[in-house]
């Protein structure tokens, strides 16, 4: 399995302008989840012209098809209408697994999630990271057992995200998820 | 559904739903499954196994950056590829 490197893919969709937001267990992570994941799961917008730049990025990554029993995955064509076309890529690419998912389980996809998004910054990089509680909401409805595992933990941290708001505002203090204790 | 309907259906008033959703108050669990159900939908409660240590790392990593928490997932995935992972996720 190529090594996971998530901050170069994030350069990589920073630098071809590509409009997406990070979910999944990733997503989960950078707010602090104690959990390892191998992939780097995004939700683009569909626009047509924004897909095109996603082709590009895509080329830049040499993303492949993830195929079982194809450790170097699948050569495929794309470009901003065949990406379209298909709801969910499962890729491997020089940085990594790269999961694209237009829909993903328990939302309406990226105007849905664009809503609640947070700005996380990685290695320099401005990351577009889907809320904390649309995560969840989106592991909720996926409902597999992987996810059903780390969920008490994502809903814990939630809790006291919401708690230390709920502080700020009391204070009149800034917004945003904070160390406790 | 606006929060007006939501009240509607179950005799509270618009600013009550909107303290509910905003975190503000705090429903008790019968007037949670009361709304739930007012959605349309049931609510499925379930146990799971308490992982202490989960909490525990995930209280350590809050109070930590972005890139140190990046930064521990690529150590937990060298540890995880050699076979000693704590438990993860494809996604």
């Amino acid at each position: 399995m190529t090594d996971l490197r998530p901050a170069e893919i994030f350069a990589v969709l920073d630098r071809h302008e590509v409009r997406y937001v990070l979910i999944g267990g990733l997503a989960a992570i950078l707010y602090g989840a104690p959990h390892v994941t191998t992939d780097v799961d995004i939700v683009p917008e569909e626009d047509r012209r924004n897909l095109m730049r996603l082709s590009e990025a895509l080329t830049e990554l040499k993303a492949r098809i993830r195929v079982a029993g194809e450790p170097d995955g699948v050569p495929f064509g794309h470009d901003g209408v065949s990406l379209a076309k298909v709801r969910i890529w499962n890729l491997v690419t020089d940085l990594g697994n790269l999961d694209i998912s237009f829909v993903p389980s328990g939302t309406r996809g990226y105007d849905d999630l664009r809503r609640d998004l947070r700005t996380v910054t990685v290695n320099g990089i401005d990351v577009p990271v889907a809320s904390l509680a649309d995560v969840i909401r989106s592991k909720e409805a996926a409902d597999r057992e992987r996810d059903r595992a780390i969920l008490p933990v994502l809903r814990e941290m939630l809790e006291r995200e919401r708690g230390d708001r709920r502080g700020d505002r009391v204070r009149g203090g800034r917004e945003g998820p904070r160390a406790r204790g | 559904m606006s929060q007006r309907q939501l009240a509607g259906r179950v005799g509270l008033s618009q600013p009550e739903i909107a303290r509910i959703e905003s975190g503000v108050v705090a429903p008790s669990f019968e007037r949670v499954v009361e709304l739930v159900r007012a959605c349309g939908f049931d609510l499925a409660v379930r146990l799971v196994p308490l992982d202490e240590d989960a909490y525990s790392l995930a209280e350590q990593n809050m109070s930590r950056s972005p890139d140190e928490r990046l930064a521990g997932l690529l150590a937990g995935l060298e540890l995880y590829e050699q076979g000693v992972g704590r438990g993860g996720s494809d996604d």
